[in-house]
């Protein structure tokens, strides 16, 4: 048997059982003796590939969103009591490496927010408000209310005074964690991420389509405050932006 | 086809190669959803999709979403196709699944329909190229760097790591690299690739070969070229690779 012949019973029967002859070519022939030896170089670091990876949950919102606009789905699923977006946020980042990362993340955005708020108190954010936004945003301020006062006029309360408008002007918590995640952003225009740019361009990338679904969940809200799905949607885009800003800091955090 | 399961929720590799079970698998499965606790076989899940229940849906896309997410990643390389891919395969397979009659396990008809799916958006990226015939039997004048049998070559015991492999799985053609993914990474056996493939067990095997040789001559090229990196360096006053 020459190599050749080797080669073709290889690709026949594969690296599996070889005939007599194959091997008694095999036992004195160095170079074949190199290519089964790649060969299974090759499929055992293959095997040590993960034959799963965990695909974004935004494919499977635009999915069903798509199978139920086509019609697909014939009985929509009562959707239950559900958990808030931010207690699944936290249970989703109980584990220690994400809480370290979830830490760092928040540490920052609380960092950029205090340093736009110089002595006087007032914000950069607070400045560019209307006199009556930065009234509202200043006292937050001040008595160390959650900074998401100082929210941008689309998911910011409705403004007004007395005892029923103070109410309306404390942030929920979805507030907060949007203002926090937008806080967080603000570092990322300047962030060196992976070093490698292709990763960098595509995490770049997901966050500005993040981003635009963000702003068309919160104009349908704010069209129409009943619109369950468009909520639903919304809060894991949050989730999905909160994944987004950790990774893209670790992966920045790494190559720094 | 194994009949165990991949349960939603387990760790990312730790499943790997366990096939999702076939239609005809009775096994429970919980879904691991605090919302909508619902346990379904894979059997049930399909025909309360047939009927258009929603939570049979999405059971299914839980069930195989990993790994059809993995295939459509290592077929195009790009998160953001593979994302693409990967929600036209299911939504290709969600239009169809009322004429699903269980002939074949679901899995190998998912993955058929992904692979399918990959390819025709491949043959479109490359625009004057080539018939799906010519992505399984690429111009090997064209595509393959020169290999002479027999000759001496670069060793690649212990020296091909996943990050290496992955880029050179890369570069593969297509045919071949669908049929390396299935069978080599995520554990299908012949018979089955040739279901999911449209061609015949001799024709996945051969595919597979070709395969492996392309990748050896590729992962043999990157250690040239890192040794003549290296060289190189070690050449400069500075002795640094920049």
């Amino acid at each position: 048997m020459h190599c050749k012949e080797l080669e073709s019973v290889l690709e026949t029967e594969g690296l599996g059982q070889l005939s007599k002859d194959a091997r008694l070519h095999l036992a004195t022939c160095g170079a074949c003796q190199g290519l089964i030896a790649d060969f299974n170089s090759i499929s055992t670091a293959a095997k040590s590939l993960p034959a799963e990876v965990n695909p974004p949950d935004r494919i499977w919102i635009s999915l069903r969103a798509q199978l139920e606009a086509e019609g697909l789905i014939k009985e929509p699923v009562e959707v239950s009591e559900k958990a808030s977006w931010w207690e699944s946020f936290l249970a989703a980042w109980k584990p220690r490496a994400f809480a370290a990362v979830t830490a760092a993340a928040l540490v920052l955005a609380v960092a950029v927010y205090v340093k736009r708020v110089p002595q006087n108190g007032v914000s950069d954010v607070a400045k560019k408000q209307t006199p009556v936004e930065s009234s509202r945003a200043v006292p937050a301020q001040v008595a160390g209310v959650s900074p998401a006062a100082a929210l941008p006029a689309n998911i910011a309360p409705t403004q007004g005074s007395g005892p029923s408008k103070a109410k309306e002007l404390a942030p929920s918590p979805s507030e907060s964690a949007s203002f926090t995640l937008n806080q967080a952003e603000l570092d990322v225009p300047n962030m060196q991420l992976a070093g490698n740019s292709q990763v960098d361009t595509a995490l770049r990338q997901n966050l500005r389509t993040l981003n635009a679904f963000i702003a068309e969940c919160e104009l349908r809200l704010k069209q129409n405050p009943q619109d369950e799905l468009a909520r639903e949607y919304l809060h894991t885009a949050y989730q999905q932006k909160a994944d987004l800003l950790a990774a893209m800091m670790e992966s920045g955090r790494g190559e720094n | 086809m194994c009949a165990s399961s991949v349960i939603p929720g387990t760790t990312l590799g730790a499943t790997r190669r366990i096939r999702p079970i076939s239609g005809a698998a009775t096994g429970q499965l919980a879904r691991q959803s605090p919302a909508q606790p619902v346990a379904l076989t894979e059997a049930e899940a399909i025909r309360l999709a047939q009927a258009g229940n929603a939570a049979a849906f999405e059971f299914l896309y839980r069930l195989h979403g990993r790994r059809v997410y993995a295939l459509c990643l290592r077929m195009v390389g790009n998160p953001a196709d593979a994302e693409d891919l990967m929600q036209e395969a299911f939504l290709q397979l969600f239009r169809k699944i009322g004429t699903f009659r269980g002939e074949s396990a679901f899995s190998t008809w998912l993955h058929r329909m992904t692979v399918n799916v990959v390819l025709m958006r491949l043959r479109k990226k490359s625009l004057p190229t080539d018939s799906l015939e010519e992505a399984m039997e690429p111009d090997a004048e064209n595509s393959a760097p020169k290999r002479d049998v027999g000759a001496p070559d670069l060793r690649l015991t212990g020296a091909v790591d996943r990050v290496n492999l992955e880029r050179c799985i890369e570069k593969l053609p297509p045919g071949y690299r669908s049929v390396f993914v299935l069978h080599d990474v995520q554990g299908y056996e012949h018979n089955e690739i040739a279901d999911i493939m449209g061609c015949s067990v001799g024709n996945s095997k051969s595919q597979l070969h070709k395969a492996r040789t392309r990748l050896r001559d590729l992962l043999q090229e990157e250690l040239r070229q890192q040794a003549r990196e290296e060289r190189k360096a070690a050449k400069s006053p500075t002795g640094s690779l920049d």
